[in-house]
């Protein structure tokens, strides 16, 4: 959707084609699609990368096509056989990443033929030489379907509504994968049993609500109430408790209709005022104004002809956001004034949030969901193999990770590359033991140094993600391989379907190799393997140093682990996990990556084809900044897709 | 808690076409099943186990009408003594394409490929059945889906992968999540049932709240796109269902009784979310409380049948990643790890799989047992028994292992049917026909050649 638009303060240009999913079809079975393949939008001196993969041997004849007039350095890979339907000056390597002056719309990679010798299909080319696909002056609004508050959200909300701190949501169905946060609005759908479930747990909301002593915190009346000022109490309430409830003023008869509800259910047989006021409460809680996030919109204010969230609209937008909650206090003023009808005022609005602790729930919530960290607490591993490890420990790791991420962004340095470089983690006594660390007393978790950033260092190499990454007894480079390349570079290599080859990607049942090397080389070396394996195994070896419950180790079963590898789409050669990490952090695929996850997280869908330009707009913000993680959150509230709707008025 | 009775009466208002059809069918002269052929199935009941069979163990020997059961259904031989026992062998599930255990589970009742990644092309039989029986009848569930154990392994407690076999009966086939705890179906299903001074008046309220959030609803609709709308209208359509299943509990009948409520809190029904890919996390609470709970909840399906909760049920056992352990088995490893991912392991599959059938013979009787007015419900149902897949190591969907129970529709039982790898779209449409809807195919039509001509 593209509107012109006097009041928009100058939209980045953003060509990049390669935000585009890029589809390869690789031979051989090995499906493979690459999603959002990172590099910075086009515009000022930003460089285009155009990240293609290839599994060919063919001959490489090109990728990173470019039209454009500034100049920059683009990154390549080209594909073998690569395509572009770009125009320009670009040049790329195939098989390796390129270096090419090209700029402005990147060529998409392709690929064709494959180790077997077959010839695939070629992958989708970008749209290089093509309309520019952001132009400054314009309004790029894209969807936003209809959202509902997830049982995380639910439960604060309750929480901030009725100080009920029992987690009533738990007792809902799981949300669907979806976006992999679980508030993905397009795979939204209501089985019976959702229905049932949000009736049971409003019953239970309201009952302990209307219960001694939470009564009166709905309001003084209710303890002093007489038949002759119970509708006049009634009222108060609704008064106060609805609006905040649906997160909107109320329109007229909706009081009206709540207090008839209110009498009639205290008219029943053995009905009592605190049934009454039940029975709004348990109304409240199921209507689509509370549990669904309803937007109509208002026309801007300095541009009738755009519409954007209205303020209650915004404030819920921004709650949700960073509170994981319902609006407070303070963005229910805000959304009276009129301030978050401006991109400064929201923009102010999230930075009050970001800088308020109640926030660091929410980027909490984000990376127990993004990281493979959450089951920590319930991992048992054979007592024999590994004598120190718990379930205790596992949640000390798990606690770890996320008081390093709390810090780390909230007071550290606060950028994804020192994330994944910090020569620091958080540690309890119990965990520095595990770790055999010295000099730290008591539960309480603390700042410490790394003793020896050889060994570790960032985000990647504590306990936590290297325990979490492996689900057996058994070392296994592949599954830490690809969790970074699926969840930290956003490459999705999904399993095969086809029986014939999935049968080869096992575990190896030859397990006589004495180190995790030896046994996954297969994967090497059968060209149907290693299609997809030749992007996941190197980095998962890189890790070998860690054991399957994040101990360092130099040695397995006796013999020297050789940790070298390499990351996909960066050059040169890596050897352990500090070489790992360091290479990583100064890949942008992976910085990219992080920001789309947080796009999906932030705007509760998969990003995809239309939302080009908010992703340019927020990776660009993220790329000046530094990679600077609360920027990036803030740049979340100033696309254009999270100020305006798609439509005019 | 105290056991209710139902009043005879109030509950063959429920079965009334039953009551009227069979001195009917008796003067046409019908006599060759002990429940009447002309007369429609009157509920379904889909039973999933996980993982296939065991086929050397599991190909019974004999004839069509005089089976030899091998070991894995050598327990279901009572069943199949009362001739109200199918076994039915050679029928491909052609339509399963996809993910090699996921698209069996979508197929099992939907007879449609795995949309993309994620789920069914198509509603799933139990719903479509579903949606007939409740334009007969109102009854306080249009379904239920019960789940032992689920959500193991990958699913980590979630949807997807997928691990459902039901799939809504509307324009977007939405993946119907199943219950999961055995204490909150108690509570749902019978709690409201116990007889309560002011029962009345608690439905009443309930009403009150529902309409008010109903009209929310329908006011809010109207003002949406026809995205956000579908949304809001399939939320609409459950609370309706809630809304129409409101009713004063009947009296209390020898039929109808909640079952023996069972403590049932060493068993933790989300204890899929903690689990990890390949089953190495476990607990070990849980797995033994397998049985326990597993009879218990059937014992539940069972009397929501009895009860006319509901028309239609499905049972799952686990999910298709079945990553969990059989402590009573005396197996420490998970099913998974038994059909391939530590080897197939054919001795300890026959194991869970003699149990499932031992499981089966339980659910059975109990519907035989359960007296519907001159026939039993089993006799009045229709049980379909199946899987995902049938090999375990090679995950083939080939000759599956399937079977039908009951006498609904005339199901004509004490048999054991042999078809050359026909499509088991063709066993959908003819339990669909059983049902008396008379379509000639179900599911992706490319893979249903017409009903099976020889089950009643």
């Amino acid at each position: 959707m593209q509107m012109p638009s006097r009041n928009i303060p100058s939209m980045r240009r953003a060509l990049r084609a390669s935000a585009l999913p890029l589809v390869l079809a690789l031979v051989g079975g090995c499906g493979s699609t690459i999603g959002d393949p990172g590099g910075p939008s086009g515009g000022g001196t930003d460089g285009k990368t155009s990240t293609g993969t290839s599994t060919g041997t063919g001959t490489p004849t090109g990728a990173g096509g470019a039209t454009g007039t500034t100049t920059g350095t683009g990154t390549g890979p080209g594909g073998a056989t690569g395509t572009t339907t770009g125009t320009g000056t670009g040049t790329g390597t195939g098989g390796a990443a390129g270096t090419g002056p090209g700029t402005g719309t990147g060529g998409a990679g392709g690929a064709t033929g494959g180790a077997s010798g077959a010839g695939g299909t070629a992958g989708t080319g970008g749209t290089g030489g093509g309309p520019m696909l952001c132009p400054d002056q314009m309004v790029h609004a894209g969807r936003s379907p209809l959202r509902r508050l997830t049982r995380f959200e639910y439960n604060n909300t309750v929480r901030d509504l009725f100080g009920d701190t029992t987690l009533p949501a738990n007792a809902l169905p799981a949300e669907e994968l979806g976006n992999g946060f679980g508030n993905d609005a397009d795979t939204l759908s209501v089985s019976g049993l959702l229905a049932e479930q949000y009736f049971a747990v409003a019953e239970g909301i309201a009952t302990r609500a209307t219960t001694a002593p939470a009564f009166a915190q709905l309001d003084a009346c209710t303890s002093s109430v007489t038949a002759a000022t119970e509708d006049a109490c009634a009222t108060t309430i609704i008064q106060k408790l609805a609006p905040v409830v649906y997160r909107r003023a109320l329109v007229t008869g909706e009081a009206d209709a709540l207090l008839a509800l209110a009498k009639s259910t205290r008219a029943s047989a053995n009905g009592t005022f605190a049934i009454g006021i039940s029975s709004v409460i348990q109304a409240l809680l199921q209507s689509p104004d509370f549990l669904y996030r309803i937007e109509f919109g208002v026309p801007d204010p300095a541009n009738a002809s755009l519409k954007r969230p209205s303020g209650d609209e915004m404030a819920t937008r921004l709650s949700y956001l960073f509170f994981g909650t319902m609006p407070d206090a303070t963005l229910r003023a805000a959304a009276k004034t009129g301030e978050l009808l401006t991109k400064q005022g929201v923009l102010a609005q999230a930075t009050r949030m970001l800088d308020d602790a109640r926030s660091h729930s929410v980027v909490r919530f984000f990376f127990d969901n993004l990281l493979p960290i959450n089951s920590l607490t319930d991992l048992t591993r054979d007592k024999v193999l590994f004598p120190t490890f718990s379930p205790a420990i596992g949640a000390a790791m798990h606690e770890e990770t996320q008081q390093f991420l709390e810090y780390e962004i909230f007071s550290g340095p606060g950028t994804w590359p020192s994330v994944l470089t910090a020569p620091y983690t958080f540690v309890n006594d119990a965990l520095a033991t595990y770790y055999g660390m010295t000099g730290v007393t008591g539960a309480m978790f603390r700042k410490v140094p790394l003793p020896d950033t050889t060994q570790r260092l960032g985000v990647l190499t504590q306990g936590g993600v290297m325990t979490g990454t492996v689900t057996t007894n058994q070392s296994n480079p592949v599954l830490r391989g690809s969790f970074i390349i699926n969840k930290l570079m956003c490459r999705q290599i999904s399993l095969p379907t086809d029986p014939v080859i999935l049968d080869q990607v096992k575990i190896p049942a030859d397990t006589s190799g004495k180190t995790a090397r030896e046994r996954f080389s297969k994967h090497s070396a059968q060209p149907v393997c290693n299609s997809c394996h030749q992007f996941m195994d190197p980095m998962g070896f890189a890790l070998e140093n860690f054991n399957p419950v994040g101990q360092y180790r130099t040695q397995e079963n006796g013999v020297t682990i050789d940790a070298s590898g390499s990351v996909p789409g960066a050059t040169g050669a890596i050897n352990g996990p500090v070489e790992l990490a360091r290479k990583l952090a100064e890949t942008d695929e992976v910085h990219f990556c992080f920001a789309s996850h947080w796009l999906n997280f932030a705007y509760g869908r998969k990003l995809g084809q239309g939302d080009e330009c908010a992703r340019a707009s927020v990776e660009v913000a993220f790329q000046k900044s530094g990679y600077n993680v609360k920027q990036l959150l803030l740049a979340l509230t100033q696309t254009d897709e999270f100020l305006y709707f798609p439509g005019s008025m | 808690m105290a056991n209710f009775r139902l009043n005879r009466r109030t509950l063959l208002r429920g079965a009334g076409s039953i009551a009227i059809a069979l001195p009917w069918l008796e003067a046409m002269g019908t006599e060759k099943h002990a429940y009447g052929a002309a007369t429609p199935a009157q509920r379904f009941l889909a039973v999933y186990t996980p993982g296939g069979t065991v086929r050397a163990q599991y190909t019974p020997t004999g004839t069509e009408t005089a089976p030899v059961l091998s070991p894995i259904l050598k327990p279901l031989q009572p069943i199949m003594d009362l001739k109200k026992l199918v076994i039915i062998d050679g029928l491909d599930m052609k339509s399963a394409i996809g993910e090699q255990h996921q698209a069996g589970i979508i197929a099992w009742l939907s007879g449609t490929p795995q949309k993309g990644t994620a789920y069914s092309n198509g509603p799933s039989l139990d719903q479509v059945i579903a949606t007939r029986l409740a334009a007969q009848k109102q009854r306080a569930k249009k379904s239920l889906e019960f789940a032992v154990r689920w959500a193991t392994g990958k699913s980590k407690g979630l949807l997807s992968p997928m691990n459902v076999g039901n799939y809504e009966d509307n324009a977007t086939f939405n993946p119907i999540p199943p219950r999961l705890d055995p204490a909150q179906i108690f509570t749902d299903l019978f709690g409201s049932l116990t007889p309560t001074p002011g029962g009345d008046a608690i439905i009443a309220r309930k009403k009150s709240i529902l309409d008010y959030v109903d009209k929310r609803y329908a006011a809010l609709s109207s003002r949406l796109g026809a995205t956000d709308r579908q949304k809001i209208d399939q939320h609409l359509t459950k609370i309706r269902e809630i809304e129409s299943g409101l009713v004063v509990p009947p009296p209390p009948t020898v039929t109808c009784k909640a079952p023996t409520k069972v403590d049932t809190a060493d068993y933790n029904p989300r204890t899929g979310l903690n689990s990890s890919d390949n089953g190495s996390i476990k607990d070990l609470s849980t797995d033994t409380a397998i049985p326990k709970v597993g009879t218990f909840m059937m014992d539940m399906m069972v009397m929501a049948m009895a009860c006319d909760m509901t028309a239609v049920g499905t049972f799952q056992w686990s999910d298709t990643e079945a990553k969990h352990t059989f402590p009573w088995l005396m197996l420490p490893e998970h099913h998974h790890f038994y059909q391939h991912d530590g080897g197939f392991k054919p001795v300890e599959c026959e194991k869970i799989c003699t149990w499932y059938s031992q499981m089966h013979l339980y659910l059975l009787q109990a519907m035989d047992k359960i007296d519907m007015g001159g026939h039993t419900l089993l006799d009045e149902s229709v049980v379909m028994f199946g899987s995902e897949i049938q090999d375990p190591p090679t995950h083939v969907k080939t000759n599956m292992p399937f079977m039908l129970a009951g006498g609904g529709g005339g199901l004509l039982g004490g048999r054991w049917l042999k078809y050359a790898s026909l499509p088991h779209n063709n066993l959908l449409v003819s339990i669909l026909n059983l049902f008396g809807d008379t379509r000639q195919t179900f599911g992706d039509p490319k893979y249903c050649t017409g009903p099976l001509t020889n089950l009643v």
